[in-house]
């Protein structure tokens, strides 16, 4: 009953162009655009095991002086996407005594440098040196869309002011790294 | 027509909220380690330009060369600077510490002691560190472990400068007394350890 009341309706539907056009003329044409906009979306992914660097003992206990074998696993973006032109910026800070905040005695510091790369997105790994007055490679430029993993490690650590400085001793010693991919519109 | 004008203008107002999701998206990944309390302080070396009537430091030990004056049999002044590279990377103290507070003869005997004669030796130990100089007297008035504590408000790192000092004529009793016969010892123990 219902398909049978649908289908009057249409065929009603037709008959009626057909009337109107028949009293004008028979051929028309109109243009209907159709336009829809793809945003350009990007997503920093999903941050591997732990998400963090655990440097642990930061010194040679002998010396007391930074350790020279320092290193933790990279971590990685994973699904990192872009669906344009766009940016991968990486920042950092360097790793500085939370509890020992007095300037340090003389040959002492309290803060350690280092090196932040991001890699995978660009031809050109993104990098950061802690210790650099500018850092011009910090941001690099991707052309085109692109969907991967970026790795993030972080190297070259050395001791603010000298390598034959001391560190303070702190239990927390905290920087932080930062990865920033954006749309470029 | 109107049904398809409608249709446009409905994506069109779903292209705004898409458009913010393309604002930056960053991670932050924090970077820790840990820095543990550490005193250290290395094998010690003579001064350069340090040594008076010692033959030099053997391993740990200064060895007189002369310790008494031939004709009068007592104590030669003699002295030795030695310096230890060493740290401590918060506030600390130094304790340095005699065994016998003096230099006693190494066979402990006590009941040979005649009349005008010593049989101990008094000596001092200058000590520099940080902004700390001070000396450490060990009189040798009785054979005992003797100390000095010296606190440390702020960590130091660098040259941890110890000078022995025997004075010409040094004595337990009156200066310049003649000396007993035997060898005399003692050991100085020097600690950097937490307040």
């Amino acid at each position: 009953m219902t398909r049978s009341l649908i289908t009057l309706i249409a065929l009603a539907a037709l008959a009626l162009p057909v009337s109107a056009q028949a009293q004008s003329r028979d051929t028309d044409t109109k243009t209907v655009n159709i336009v829809g906009t793809a945003p350009v979306m990007c997503f920093a992914g999903t941050l591997s095991g732990t998400g963090s660097y655990d440097l642990g003992v930061l010194i040679d206990t002998t010396s007391g002086q930074l350790r020279s074998d320092l290193s933790a696993p990279a971590q990685v973006l994973v699904g990192s996407f872009c669906t344009g032109r766009s940016t991968i910026t990486v920042s950092a800070t360097p790793l500085e005594a939370q509890n020992f905040t007095a300037t340090p005695p003389s040959g002492f510091a309290r803060r350690v440098d280092y090196t932040a790369t991001a890699s995978g997105w660009t031809v050109t790994p993104a990098s950061y040196q802690t210790a650099a007055a500018s850092n011009t490679a910090a941001t690099q430029s991707r052309p085109t869309s692109f969907s991967g993993d970026v790795t993030v490690a972080i190297s070259g650590f050395a001791t603010t002011g000298g390598q034959n400085l001391r560190l303070v001793a702190d239990g927390d010693y905290r920087g932080l790294v930062t990865v920033t991919i954006a749309a470029v519109n | 027509m109107r049904a398809l004008t409608l249709v446009v203008l409905a994506g069109a107002a779903f292209a705004s909220p898409a458009l913010a999701q393309s604002t930056p998206n960053a991670q932050n990944l924090p970077v820790t380690g840990r820095v543990p309390q550490l005193c250290s302080l290395q094998q010690g070396t003579i001064t350069p330009g340090g040594l008076n009537n010692i033959a030099g430091l053997d391993g740990d030990t200064l060895r007189i060369i002369q310790f008494t004056d031939p004709s009068t049999l007592s104590v030669r002044a003699a002295s030795a600077t030695i310096s230890f590279d060493a740290v401590c990377n918060f506030p600390h103290s130094v304790r340095i510490e005699s065994q016998n507070n003096g230099m006693w003869p190494v066979d402990g005997r006590v009941s040979d002691r005649p009349q005008g004669f010593a049989y101990a030796v008094p000596y001092t130990a200058d000590i520099s560190w940080g902004p700390v100089n001070t000396q450490f007297s060990a009189d040798a008035k009785v054979r005992s472990t003797s100390q000095q504590v010296i606190v440390i408000n702020d960590p130091v790192a660098g040259e941890f400068s110890l000078r022995i000092r025997i004075e010409d004529g040094a004595s337990n009793v009156e200066t310049r007394a003649p000396l007993v016969a035997g060898t005399y010892v003692d050991t100085v123990r020097i600690f950097l350890e937490p307040r």
